[in-house]
């Protein structure tokens, strides 16, 4: 029997494949990111409504939890399947699932980055005669950003690694490459696939930490203090 | 220079859509005048090259045409048929009846499933086209060294059975090898592999002793198995024919229709068993296959 | 035996029809058969990651070893496609004659279970107040006293934490494993995206998330019980 990883048809990985194939390629990690990206988009446009309820009426905070969380438990597999029949093979299939996953942790990391806002600041901000909303845009979300942030960097890292499953449902992707390499035995598109998955999830990590620092350059003073 | 927080959010943002934007790819045209045509494979090897080549086909012929991705299986081909996201399919014409008409008696003529298939496609605004020679049925497959020939032989072997989730609810495939009025073989045990090569893997390993795969599987000879005969005649005919919109075909006219036709003639069983071993065995890509046998057949 | 289940399920049966109804949980093909395989699996994996995990960052953790690519590993480690490698283990486990299972899923499965562990014990220890373990060096403790008697007493409820997130994310993903050649829960779901069966993918997805909403509160209650006051309250700075 021929070992399975050094058949000469079927190396890990077969160079020509990126030049021959470049375009799918490409095309597979413009759609990767760009899922992503509205993904993760709209995950933080519904956790911002979502937090400010939960701020606004604490009472609200353990249900809002509960229901991410059980959004969060929801095998991604199923939840393609469960919405296929009501919007298609579309992207918004692929979408709405992925920014489902993301809500359980922006949710709870913009819920802790205003709370640790301490009420003496609040208390200086009201004191200076700031309106309300004056007050959360330039006093209280600047101090809350390191925690969004933080919770960001999870949530694109987590998406990256989960857009690979909405290769089920055509949506394209690096998922794609794995998929076909799945379905023929075939190495190279699954390694090209899962490192570039990979890899990306590492530029997208390490962007957003660079753009955190760029928002909160204060927040570094604090930290090399320690 | 400074910012305050809230304009570099803003500016972050704006950036974000820009690049979003210029991500975004042109469509070019094509020369026939009438609507797009939209193709898309279903998502097995097989499927794939299959929409190739037909897409292929139409574009060398002029049509303006669109190859969408892989995707789905045999429900969302049809269903795209039917919700209008599709113009074109290709499919096995057994598996249609399966899909379109679950309690209707199969037949080995594919004449016979035609009749049926044809006026359930007229009920979702779609018209069935001529079927093609080439045909890659459904294979009951066991290893080299088994003693059966054929699938009634397996009843005394209990033998550990894997097919793909489809099969388990098919009267064609696992109903039918276990009811007592057709094969009535009682299988020692049952795995659910996903359709595709990890059935002839599990085969080898011996995780399975038969399996359901489709008889232009190239593994099947590749990995020394064999096919049983279907001596009880449950398998229905599997030729491959496209079936396409029928107010697509109506703007096209009888045009369409005969490119359509002409092509479909024109594939064979070997053609499809070639295509499945270069896509799957020395890991070619389904485009390129389809280009280089419209090329030999002089088609584009 | 005398029907598989496989076979059993109607396709125009209703989500709730189908899970109140008896004859859906018994025998070998039923769901409480496949609910025992799920919750064995995701166990032992919990299991095995809890104890190499734990020692492991509580001792780079306590010897400050590694600060900057331990982050980096953890990243690394959740950008892994767990689909991917399971399917990629698939047929390597088949050819090496170890079978469908248990060893892709499981490997697939430990890999997702080891990152929120092990960064939990990490960041608990070393965030444990300096204070406290210089006091316990000057009253004489030993190294090792320090790291069991102040530093994992202090961390235990973050990294019961992580074990949480841990045995969560094992449970809603265990169901790949019948996509791999396996059931447990996940068949449902399988058979029922295959056999073209909404209410079947439906009622297996509501399964999986109940065992999962379950595990995630039964962690939470060991969680408040196990911890004396002083400890809980560091558990509201976790990081998930």
């Amino acid at each position: 029997m021929i070992p399975l990883l050094a058949q000469a048809a079927n190396p890990i990985i077969r160079w020509e494949y990126f030049i021959d194939e470049w375009d799918q390629i490409r095309r597979a990690l413009v759609e990767h990111l760009e899922l992503t990206l509205y993904a993760v988009a709209l995950g933080l446009i519904v956790s911002a409504g979502l937090s400010a309820i939960a701020l606004r009426y604490r009472w609200t905070i353990a249900p809002i939890n509960g229901f991410t969380a059980f959004l969060y438990t929801i095998p991604s597999v199923a939840l393609f399947g469960i919405l296929v029949p009501y919007f298609g093979l579309s992207r918004l299939t692929a979408v709405l699932p992925l920014a489902a996953y993301t809500l359980l942790i922006l949710v709870t990391n913009i819920v802790a980055g205003f709370n640790s806002v301490s009420p003496e600041v609040r208390e200086a901000a009201n004191g200076m005669g700031m309106s309300p909303t004056r007050r959360v845009l330039h006093v209280e979300l600047p101090l809350a950003m390191p925690y969004i942030i933080a919770g960001l960097r999870i949530a694109v890292v987590s998406t990256v690694g989960l857009v690979t499953v909405a290769a089920i449902i055509g949506q394209g992707g690096l998922g794609r490459l794995i998929l076909d390499g799945l379905r023929r035995t075939f190495w190279t598109p699954m390694t090209i696939g899962a490192s570039l998955s990979i890899l990306l999830a590492l530029v997208l990590d390490a962007v957003i930490l660079f753009g955190g620092r760029w928002l909160t350059p204060w927040a570094q003073r604090g930290r090399s203090a320690l | 220079m400074k910012f305050s927080i809230l304009k570099k959010l803003i500016l972050l943002t704006v950036a974000l859509a820009v690049v979003m934007t210029a991500c975004g790819d042109g469509d070019g045209d094509s020369a026939v005048d009438g609507p797009t045509i939209r193709l898309r494979g279903q998502d097995f090897s097989e499927a794939v090259t299959i929409a190739e080549v037909y897409g292929q086909y139409l574009l060398a012929k002029g049509y303006d045409v669109e190859i969408l991705t892989p995707a789905g299986f045999r429900t969302e081909a049809i269903d795209g048929l039917r919700n209008d996201e599709l113009d074109l399919i290709v499919d096995y014409i057994g598996g249609s009846l399966t899909a379109l008409a679950p309690d209707a008696a199969t037949s080995a003529d594919p004449d016979a499933v035609v009749a049926i298939i044809g006026p359930a496609y007229e009920e979702i605004g779609a018209t069935l086209l001529d079927y093609s020679p080439a045909v890659d049925g459904d294979a009951f497959v066991v290893r080299g060294d088994s003693p059966a020939t054929t699938i009634s032989d397996v009843a005394s072997l209990g033998y550990v059975f894997g097919a793909s989730a489809q099969c388990f609810e098919r009267p064609q495939c696992y109903l039918g090898y276990t009811d007592p009025a057709v094969y009535g073989i009682t299988f020692a045990e049952t795995v659910t592999v996903e359709f595709g090569p990890l059935l002839g893997e599990a085969l080898a390993a011996g995780e399975v002793d038969a399996v359901v795969w489709n008889t232009t599987a190239p593994q099947i000879t590749e990995q020394g198995f064999k096919v049983l005969e279907d001596d009880q005649g449950l398998h229905p005919a599997q030729n491959i024919a496209p079936i396409i919109s029928t107010e697509l075909l109506d703007a096209y006219g009888d045009q369409l229709r005969n490119d359509l036709n002409e092509l479909s003639a024109m594939i064979t069983t070997a053609d499809l068993l070639a295509w499945n071993t270069e896509t799957d065995i020395a890991k070619r890509e389904s485009d390129d296959v389809a280009t280089e046998w419209l090329e030999a057949k002089s088609l584009n | 035996m005398t029907v598989i289940a496989q076979a059993a399920v109607p396709r125009d049966v209703g989500v709730f029809e189908w899970l109140f109804d008896p004859d859906s949980w018994a025998g070998t093909d039923g769901i409480l058969s496949s609910l025992a395989d799920t919750v064995i699996l995701c166990a032992i994996v919990v299991v095995v990651a809890t104890i190499t995990m734990v020692p492991l960052a509580s001792w780079l953790a306590h010897t400050r070893r590694g600060e900057v690519s331990v982050s980096w590993l953890v990243t690394l480690s959740r950008a892994i496609p767990t689909f991917a490698v399971a399917g990629l283990l698939v047929p390597i486990s088949l050819r090496s004659g170890w079978g469908f299972e248990p060893w892709p899923i499981f490997i697939a499965l430990l890999l997702l279970a080891l990152p929120p562990i092990f960064l939990n014990t990490y960041t608990a220890i070393q965030q444990v107040d300096p204070g406290a373990v210089d006091a316990a060096r000057a009253m004489g403790y030993s190294e090792t006293e320090v790291l069991f008697r102040v530093e994992l007493a202090l961390a235990t409820s973050v990294i019961l934490a992580g074990v949480r997130v841990a045995a969560v994310t094992v449970v809603a993903t265990e169901p790949i494993r019948a996509f791999l050649g396996g059931d447990g829960l996940g068949r449902y779901v399988r058979d029922g995206l295959g056999q073209n069966n909404d209410g079947l993918v439906i009622a297996g997805a509501i399964l999986i998330a109940g065992l999962a909403g379950l595990t995630a509160l039964s962690f939470r209650s060991v969680e408040r019980f196990a911890l004396p006051d002083g400890v809980r309250r560091l558990a509201t700075t976790a990081t998930r």
